[in-house]
């Protein structure tokens, strides 16, 4: 910095040297002094003066330039979050999409699975109609309940993925609360009877409202349970009428469930106690899907217990507000697992409508076409089953069949189930037609029940088939 | 009385009638509406101000208004002098409250606080848009009461995150009476605080066109008090600063002050403290505050018009085609213009981006008493969805 470039010195004038240049050099040392004096009381009291108007001026400089950079500093914190955001926006993204293929794969895998089990739970069935060795007829037992227990592995595996997946829609409808709890009530007391143990059922008469497959799956997982846990005693099913809804109880005289353990149980492949061997089938995964049902249904369950005292599962559902629908698909949505094994063979009805009663089935998978075909054969029916309607009208001699099964999935570029089945309907009319699906989304089960046919999920329950089609052909002949 | 479309929200007009009541009259017939809710104007020191106060206050009845003398305006056509420009706020879109800072001398923070708490309560009955983000502070000063720097400080440290900026008043030059407007009445020593809540986008921005040169100028004895620089680097002020623009101490003037404009340094920014008058002792008048030991950078201007044209295109490129600019305009940007004969030129600009406004003694931005800036605020439209 030239302070003083300003001042006029005659350096060039070479005589002057003398005199005048200490004169000038006089000057400047003055001004210089006077520049430093003025500096150096600057810098001295400059931040302390606080009423001096520069003082004033100085600070709100400062003070904006600091709000700057504080701006600045927030700027450049906010661009940080936007990008760590995009960053999860993106691993959201990518975990979003592994879920779904892996929904996927497991839905594929389950069809896959489940197919060829179908097909061999129909030829185990049918094989335990003929007259074999009573060895034979053991193994053919033991046979057919491993193949159950695989069945039931399975599909509590892929019930969870599809909860956990959201796939799984709740479909509520009004039902009388009794048709879903005398069906359960039936079942148990026969498991319960086997291990020793009372089923004590209160039935009720309130009518509700919820999804009646997805409740019967807790309810039926709540039994399970106090059926497994408990050594002695009884096993209670009821109601109690609260004023938010029907609360739906399964007590015990069980262990009961320690406090600290009331929260794990509800986590996959968690128990509470070592259950007993003999009866120790399960995944560990029947409350994780009682669980996720309940959020689903947003129908709360409920746990009360005293250890050594016994457990008390509960889940509270709202009354209904709707009037129930006609086409009621109580007994379709009812799979039976315990009364299957202990019925199926006998013949528990006197007058069996079944027999002689056509019935057709479509399916594009011929294991599942033989199978159906040994299968309701020696039930006595007369099965033409085909893989298409024409194949079928060809074999069948212009007979007119009395119940349509139809596979709901025929192939890519096929009807569906529920449009061939309305086709034939129309053509036969008091056609009863079964939609078969391995789907189980409720869209499916809704349209069935909308265009008055019954839905049947994969994997086939041959007594819950034989039921309903004993159903089917009953209503027909009346 | 009409009504008209709500999205424009501002409407401005400005009438050259020398006669009050004619020019009053000019305005109302202009700016009226059911919705107007509130005016600021800026008129020339030339009227007879109490005529005028009286005129205004009959044309707009029950309209507040608030505004204050100039160096010169700046009309929806351009600049101006010896007229008066007026901005009407529609009252669906603006709430807006104003108050009177009558004792400049002793107005500290415990003033300070219950006039912005009081005037944001005000704002917020109105319910025209949330407080936070939407709100602004105008402040009109008087640009000769050398208390500018302790008001406004003091006003911004309550001010807090609402961003505020003004200017001084001015009276054409003569340096003698400037005075700021408010409910009826026109004030000297005084300040006028309105504060603006909106709906409508808004930015508020400063600029300046010029840069450093390397000379620096200490200034070795001052009178604070009375914004007085009496010596530069040990010698009379007006002699060194004559030496350094190269003319004679005699020859000073405006002109050569709003060419060769003094500049100190604070965190890395140069803010220019420009010389009002050289007085007959050789000392220099200033603008601003200017204190013993500070050190004065020499600055030089850059195209004017090129940094107007970029500020303005800036704030187009954020806020869109501007609905109203007010800008507060360095008179001594004025004489550099008229100087340079770039007058037509720079009120074809502000014309375009709607500018209004006047020019000053001096701007305020963030709590900044500044010099030789255009600063202001710029409206930008009512989003189509949100009228």
């Amino acid at each position: 910095m030239d302070l003083f470039q300003l001042t006029t010195f005659n350096t060039d004038a070479a005589d002057s040297r003398d005199g005048k240049d200490a004169a000038a050099l006089r000057e400047e040392n003055r001004r210089l002094r006077k520049v430093c004096q003025a500096l150096i009381e600057r810098v001295e009291t400059g931040s302390s003066a606080d009423n001096a108007p520069y003082a004033a001026f100085e600070r709100s400089v400062l003070l904006a330039e600091q709000v700057r950079e504080r701006t600045d500093a927030l700027h450049r914190t906010l661009d940080e979050l936007s990008q760590v955001n995009a960053r999860l926006q993106a691993a959201k993204a990518e975990a979003e999409a592994a879920n779904l293929s892996k929904t996927k794969f497991l839905a594929a895998v389950s069809h896959d699975l489940l197919q060829p089990l179908n097909a061999a739970r129909l030829f185990a069935s049918a094989l335990e109609t003929h007259l074999l060795p009573d060895a034979s007829q053991a193994l053919v037992g033991h046979i057919g309940r491993s193949l159950k227990d695989v069945e039931g592995l399975i599909g509590t595996l892929v019930d969870i993925s599809r909860l956990d997946a959201g796939v799984l829609h709740a479909d509520k409808a009004p039902f009388a609360v009794n048709t879903l709890l005398d069906a359960l009530a039936e079942e148990y007391h026969q498991v319960a009877g086997v291990r020793g143990l009372t089923l004590h059922y209160v039935p009720s008469s309130a009518v509700v409202e919820s999804d009646l497959a997805l409740l019967a799956r807790v309810i039926r997982n709540f039994l399970s349970n106090a059926v497994r846990y408990t050594e002695q005693g009884r096993v209670l099913l009821g109601c109690r009428r609260r004023r938010d809804g029907l609360e739906i109880m399964v007590g015990d005289t069980g262990p009961g469930i320690p406090e600290q353990q009331r929260e794990a149980i509800f986590l996959e492949f968690r128990r509470a106690t070592q259950p007993n061997s003999a009866h120790s089938r399960g995944l560990g995964l029947g409350l994780a899907i009682v669980d996720r049902i309940s959020t689903m249904l947003e129908q709360p369950v409920s746990l009360t217990s005293r250890p050594g005292v016994g457990a008390l599962f509960s889940i509270t559902v709202p009354y209904a507000t709707a009037a129930i629908p006609t086409v009621s698909n109580l007994r379709t949505a009812l799979p039976s697992d315990a009364t299957e094994d202990l019925l199926n063979g006998e013949n528990p009805l006197k007058e069996d409508p079944l027999s002689g009663c056509v019935i057709w089935v479509i399916d594009d998978d011929l294991a599942i076409i033989e199978g159906m075909q040994a299968l309701l054969g020696s039930w006595g029916c007369r099965v033409r089953a085909a893989g298409t309607v024409s194949a079928l009208e060809a074999a069948s001699d212009g007979e007119q069949p009395a119940i349509l099964l139809v596979d709901y999935h025929l192939g890519e570029h096929r009807e569906t189930g529920i449009e061939l089945a309305s086709r034939l309907q129309r053509r036969y009319p008091g056609l009863s037609a079964i939609v078969i699906t391995a789907n189980h989304e409720a869209e499916i089960k809704r349209a069935t029940r909308e265009a008055g046919m019954h839905c049947l999920l994969k994997p086939l329950k041959p007594l819950r088939l034989r039921m309903l089609l004993t159903n089917a052909a009953g209503s027909i002949k009346t | 009385m009409s009504t008209y479309p709500i999205e424009q929200g501002v409407r401005t007009a400005a009438s050259q009638h020398s006669d009050a009541q004619v020019a009053a009259a000019e305005l109302a017939a202009a700016l009226r509406h059911d919705n107007l809710g509130f005016v600021l104007f800026f008129c020339s020191a030339e009227y007879d101000l109490a005529a005028l106060a009286s005129a205004l206050e009959s044309q707009f009845s029950s309209v507040p208004l608030s505004g204050c003398t100039t160096a010169g305006e700046i009309t929806p056509l351009g600049y101006d002098r010896g007229s008066i420009v007026a901005i009407g706020f529609d009252g669906r879109l603006f709430a807006i409250e104003t108050a009177l800072i009558d004792d400049l001398d002793h107005f500290d923070l415990a003033n300070a606080q219950p006039l912005v708490d009081s005037l944001l309560e005000q704002c917020r009955r109105q319910a025209v848009a949330p407080i936070n983000e939407h709100c602004f502070a105008l402040t009109l000063l008087d640009g000769l009461s050398s208390r500018e720097e302790q008001v406004l400080a003091t006003l911004d440290a309550a001010l807090g995150r609402i961003p505020s900026f003004g200017g001084s008043a001015g009276d054409d030059n003569h340096l003698s009476h400037t005075h700021v407007y408010t409910a009826g009445h026109f004030y000297t020593r005084a300040a006028v605080v309105v504060m603006i809540n909106t709906r409508l986008p808004f930015e508020v921005f400063s600029t300046h066109h010029l840069i450093p040169l390397t000379h620096k100028l200490v200034v070795t004895e001052a009178d604070r008090e009375q914004r007085r620089v009496i010596e530069l680097n040990g010698l009379p002020a007006a002699q060194v600063y004559a030496e350094l623009v190269g003319s004679a101490p005699d020859e000073l003037s405006a002109a050569i002050f709003a060419r060769h404009p003094l500049a100190v340094r604070i965190g890395g920014q140069h803010y220019v403290r420009s010389i009002q008058r050289v007085n007959s002792d050789n000392s220099l008048s200033f603008y601003c505050a200017v204190e013993n030991g500070i050190v004065l950078t020499a600055m030089q201007p850059t195209p004017l018009l090129d940094d107007l044209k970029t500020m303005l295109a800036d704030v187009r490129s954020r806020l869109g085609a501007p609905s109203v600019i007010i800008g507060c305009d360095c008179f001594l940007r004025r004489m550099e213009l008229e100087a340079l004969g770039d007058v037509e030129q720079a009120s074809q600009l502000l014309c375009q981006s709607s500018v209004v406004g006047f020019n000053t003694y001096g701007e305020q931005h963030h709590g900044m008493h500044v010099n030789q800036t255009f600063t202001g605020v710029a409206f930008g439209s009512l989003p189509v969805n949100d009228i």
